[in-house]
């Protein structure tokens, strides 16, 4: 296994651990950038581009500035939300998220690791890809030939929640 | 341990850690990041399956996954723009006159 994607890892989940814990919430978006920024990293790695491109330009760049300008517009430092509830429900909240992280590792051993050999791989292969004209080619032909259908749906939804959104800003609700 | 299934380890600790964000935070805005984090948790999740499978059919989810993900976030800021307004907090305890 590549170091490089393991520094990644590392790094991505200090930094989703450091979101879970910080108490300004701008702390909060600056560390859920990284984490952003460490999986398109990951995807660069393992060989597909496209994702990679769209993670950095969708989520880190659009999703994220919206985050962190609705934290600055909103003022949220005065408020800085701490844990106010009792020790106790925090331990059981991450003795809970310790018991969920087991049960996915044990059916990621028990359904993929001990089955490896019998699961049928798909025809596109990394040299399939490679011989058709690269990830970004592939992914492009099949999303406006099988896809398209869907391609258009989720253009229609993303006009939807444009219109959505002003309506609900301007909106005084009373 | 190969490659995947290393990615598959840090995309279920994702999970852990935003599932944890939603639940114990406060404030509306860290419960909106937790619920990208989950997002993003369950695409590198479907990435690594569909590499390893040799499929494309994972990352074309993944694609649309981030734009839905993209007006969803649009729309609960939207949300916690008019919260602030009518309530003057974005504490999730603030905002409680539905209750019977």
């Amino acid at each position: 296994m590549s170091p490089v994607i393991i520094v990644l890892a590392a790094i991505s989940a200090v930094l989703a651990i450091t979101m879970l814990v910080a108490k300004n919430p701008i702390t909060s978006a600056l560390c859920l950038l990284g984490v952003l920024l460490m999986t398109a990293g990951i995807y660069g790695l393992i060989g597909e581009h496209l994702i990679a491109t769209i993670q950095l330009v969708v989520y880190a760049g659009a999703i994220m500035v919206l985050f962190i300008f609705s934290i600055m517009l909103l003022n949220l430092n005065k408020e800085s939300s701490e844990f106010k509830d009792k020790p106790g429900i925090f331990f059981g909240a991450v003795t809970m998220g310790m018991g969920v992280f087991g049960v996915i590792a044990f059916a990621l051993n028990e359904h993929f690791l001990k089955h490896r050999q019998d699961i049928p791989t798909g025809e596109f292969t990394s040299e399939k890809v490679i011989a058709l004209g690269g990830n970004s080619k592939v992914l492009s032909h099949a999303l406006f030939s099988q896809f398209y259908i869907s391609f258009e749906v989720i253009s229609l939804a993303l006009l939807i929640a444009i219109v959505g959104a002003v309506v609900l800003a301007k909106r005084k609700f009373d | 341990m190969t490659n995947d299934v290393l990615i598959q380890l840090l995309a279920a600790f994702l999970f852990t850690v935003g599932m944890l964000v939603v639940l114990l935070r406060r404030d509306t805005i860290m419960v909106l990041m937790g619920i990208e984090l989950l997002l993003n948790a369950a695409n590198i999740s479907l990435v690594a399956f569909s590499k390893s499978g040799g499929m494309i059919d994972g990352q074309l989810q993944v694609f649309f996954i981030i734009t839905v993900a993209a007006a969803e976030s649009a729309i609960g800021l939207s949300i916690l723009v008019n919260l602030y307004r009518n309530f003057g907090s974005i504490q999730t305890q603030s905002a409680t006159t539905l209750k019977g």
